[in-house]
């Protein structure tokens, strides 16, 4: 099943491809391009922490971690690994386990057709030995190490435990050195039978390559996919925040912070991406570069170029949060607290909406570009049941009523939380 | 299609390279100061482009000039300092959508290019002609900051103080930002100085990037530096002394989780593009890729760390291999590390793992021409280094390098310093 999906802003298009396997296919070639981007991800991530199947009778609640734990093992298989498979088609691969999602992906100049074989192959070929599993905890094991000496890890991990409870999104995405010691190659194979079955996966290519190369690597590899149901828990979470403030001290200059603010997630995936999208519209016009506040901030050496705001919405969780450097890291809270409560009485300026409108627009039209960017923006779309033009058809059709009426939903200033490093 | 790449003089040690592609949905166009670096004036010379960030007599304040950015689809405009071998580059830049994209058919590159003529060429000056006191304490802080929070990464921290010891003295071991002290002493007459001192004295690269009309934005530059009164001097790539007659040993504590390993090599000798791609590739063979001696080894085999990887910077010459481990491992580590090396320089490594990292090399080579910022980062570091080759071409000299070239460049690494991070015992 072939789909065609255009965009006549940008005067371009892509094919969409429901592979018999079940797989979702996205091939986005781009004239003048000299490579190829391919990202096959499953619809997986660390937040997926307990779940269920048709097939199962209970939910099953798996240690933290264990997402990112299977992305590693997966480069492995018997004969060799992944790695050196690639070494001899000149492929720069590599992978990434987020909140909601894993990814597998190769960027490459030449042989692309078999570039992309290795990639549908070893991630359909999974292999693990109790050895195996034993090696990569050593590897892991120093991963997380080198996080916990990061300090922007560290204040943004300590913000999602403040601001919430139970919802596993506060936890480290790689989990900790004891919680991956409980990881064995039976609990991998049970996660990966659930989650990478290829109705729940989608592979995007961007770039430089023909599509028919894919499609013919795509029947030749892969096999049609059992259907499942499959179940995630949500999380039991309260609306209000686990705490307001959290502190912890590290080796670092001026204190880091972050301020978050907990929002309320949509009711799907697609209501969560224009969530998101209005949110970051929003952070712009309370405290971005031009307005007054940031002006105000930065001459009073409350903030410095390091000053910046962020919106994040998957699955069950909504929230937004500015991170920076300060010497007082309460005030700044404060400070935007009060422009917040200023904008809910007094509505957005519609001149800076408009305007605020036009630099995300001309930000998100960069992704565009990009063959690695534009293979991400393909899954997070699909994923998110869009397609990838869609982003910048609502970011174009927002308006001013749907922001102050959001406003109070993702900026609830009595749902924040202050989260800060210092020494 | 394919790219097209003119260096043309267009006054006194000024020039304007243009890289024309059809295919960028962006243009971005650069003006690159470069300086000797010199400790005693990193700190003034580092201030400059950030407080010239601040606004210029048109936008004259922060909250203007950004506006006015948004109003150009969120232009950015940037101002960067970075070093390259013994130079310091102060840069400031401008990237916005091409024409095809702008709504109501504005001219946005030539307006982004008038910009950023005005932020480097007209900036907001008191009475004095000094830049104000203000944007001078704002930035003299953000600098002070900047220097202060080296110690927040940990691995580029270590990093940076391996090379500090291994190149005591010689100006490439000065700092980005400078010191403490030279930060401190940023006043609003010794950074317009810095200012003035680098329009007069700085040879100037302007570099545009896109897919819009080179011609006309680098004529509106053109124009706006005629009639500057210049004395460049010339540039000059660095050379760096030998390795000390006995390897430097250093260790740090703080209070950290993971203890970081470094090693600087020098690597003596290197002349000719062909040598210097010969050190490259033993460098990337060493461990510069996921199947590399050192990932093989020292991560996969041993199971010691997450990363251990060597880099050659061509500007210096100089190598580093670094990686985190448990502190208790140091030894151990490090032991393979220096085994791996021998391998190398003994010629223990397949005609295989050669075509393979070549093979690695050219495509990271040729995907650097489809994104404007790394085609950007690409000529100007050519241009630096003295040379103007493309990154296909350079692909193509890797290719005819052969196993005895690249053990005489292994045989030409000498280790300088080893490095330690360490944990304070009481945290352990």
């Amino acid at each position: 099943m072939k789909e065609i999906i255009r965009s006549q802003r940008l005067g371009e298009q892509y094919q969409k491809i429901l592979h018999p396997s079940g797989l979702t296919i996205l091939l986005y070639p781009m004239e003048g391009f000299k490579s190829a981007y391919a990202l096959f991800a499953t619809n997986y991530g660390s937040v997926d922490a307990s779940f269920k199947t048709d097939k199962d009778e209970d939910f099953v609640t798996v240690p933290a971690g264990i997402a990112h734990f299977l992305e590693h093992k997966l480069f492995e298989s018997e004969d060799g690994d992944a790695f050196e498979r690639y070494a001899k088609t000149g492929a720069n691969a590599n992978a990434f386990t987020s909140f909601d999602k894993t990814a597998y992906l190769f960027s490459c100049t030449d042989h692309f057709k078999e570039s992309i074989e290795i990639l549908l192959d070893f991630v359909t070929h999974p292999y693990f030995t109790p050895q195996t599993v034993k090696k990569e905890q050593g590897i892991i094991g120093q991963e997380i190490r080198m996080y916990d000496d990061n300090p922007d890890w560290r204040v943004y991990f300590n913000l999602l435990g403040a601001l919430y409870h139970v919802n596993p999104v506060r936890i480290d995405i790689a989990g900790t050195v004891e919680s991956i010691a409980q990881i064995d190659a039976d609990l991998l194979y049970r996660c990966y039978h659930t989650f990478y079955n290829l109705h729940n996966m989608t592979l995007a290519v961007a770039g430089n390559f023909d599509p028919d190369v894919v499609l013919d690597a795509a029947d030749r590899i892969l096999k049609p996919a059992p259907k499942q149901e499959l179940t995630r828990k949500v999380a039991d979470e309260p609306d209000t925040v686990r705490t307001t403030l959290v502190e912890q001290t590290l080796p670092v200059a001026i204190p880091l912070f972050q301020i978050g603010f907990k929002g309320k997630a949509g009711k799907t995936e697609r209501e969560n991406l224009w969530g998101k999208i209005a949110d970051e519209v929003l952070l712009e016009i309370i405290a971005g570069d031009s307005t007054p506040l940031y002006r105000r901030l930065l001459e009073a050496e409350l903030i410095n170029q390091t000053f910046e705001g962020e919106a994040m919405a998957n699955r069950d969780y909504s929230l937004t949060f500015y991170s920076g450097e300060s010497r007082d890291p309460k005030r700044v809270r404060d400070e935007i607290a009060t422009e917040i409560l200023r904008l809910r009485s007094e509505g957005i300026d519609p001149q800076l909406f408009d305007r605020v409108k036009k630099a995300v627009y001309g930000r998100y039209l960069g992704a565009y570009g990009r063959p690695e960017a534009l293979a991400g923006l393909m899954v997070t779309a699909q994923f998110a049941d869009a397609d990838a033009y869609e982003i910048l058809e609502m970011l174009a059709s927002l308006t001013l009523d749907q922001l102050n009426e959001r406003l109070p939903v993702s900026f609830d200033v009595e749902r924040c939380a202050l989260s800060i490093v210092r020494s | 299609m394919s790219q097209t790449c003119v260096r043309t003089s267009i006054g006194m040690g000024i020039h304007l390279t243009t890289i024309s592609d059809p295919k960028f949905k962006h243009n971005l166009l650069s003006i690159n100061f470069v300086l000797p670096l010199d400790r005693d004036r990193a700190s003034d010379n580092a201030v400059v482009p950030h407080i010239l960030r601040m606004g210029c007599r048109n936008f004259p304040d922060i909250t203007s000039l950004n506006t006015r950015l948004q109003e150009l689809y969120g232009a950015n405009l940037d101002a960067s300092v970075y070093k390259f071998g013994g130079y310091q580059v102060l840069e400031l830049s401008i990237r916005g959508v091409d024409n095809r994209y702008a709504l109501e058919k504005e001219d946005i590159t030539a307006q982004c290019a008038q910009l950023l003529a005005q932020i480097v060429l007209d900036p907001k000056l008191d009475g004095n002609g000094l830049f104000y006191e203000t944007d001078t304490a704002l930035q003299r802080r953000f600098i002070q900051d900047a220097i202060e929070a080296e110690i927040n990464e940990k691995r580029s921290y270590a990093i940076s103080q391996c090379l500090q010891t291994m190149c005591q003295g010689e100006p490439v071991a000065v700092k980005t930002y400078g010191y403490p002290e030279t930060a401190a002493a940023i006043t609003p007459a010794s950074a317009t100085a810095a200012y003035r001192n680098m329009l007069k004295n700085a040879p100037i690269e302007i570099v545009f990037t896109g897919a819009g009309d080179a011609q006309a934005a680098g004529k509106i530059l053109a124009d706006a530096f005629a009639g500057l009164e210049r004395t460049p001097f010339a540039y000059q790539p660095v050379k760096l002394g030998p390795a000390p007659a006995s390897v430097r040993e250093k260790t740090e504590e703080m209070e950290i989780a993971q203890g970081k390993l470094v090693l600087g090599l020098r690597c003596q000798g290197l002349e000719t593009p062909r040598q210097i791609g010969a050190a490259r590739l033993f460098s990337a063979l060493y461990g510069g890729t996921p199947f590399s001696k050192l990932f093989r080894n020292v991560r996969e085999k041993l199971s010691l760390c997450y990363y251990c990887a060597s880099r050659f910077d061509s500007a210096t010459h100089l190598m580093l291999v670094d990686s985190g481990i448990e502190m208790a491992n140091k030894n151990k580590a490090q032991d393979e590390i220096l085994h791996q090396l021998e391998c190398v320089k003994n010629g223990d490594f397949t005609d295989q793992e050669i075509a393979e990292t070549k093979l690695l090399m050219r495509s990271s080579l040729i995907t650097t021409t489809d994104s404007p910022s790394a085609t950007e980062g690409w000529y100007m570091a050519q241009i630096l280094r003295g040379q103007m080759v493309s990154p296909q071409e350079d692909a193509d000299l890797l290719d005819t390098i052969t196993r005895e070239e690249i053990i005489k460049a292994a045989n030409a690494a000498r280790l300088d310093t080893i490095y330690f991070l360490k944990g304070k015992e009481e945290a352990q």
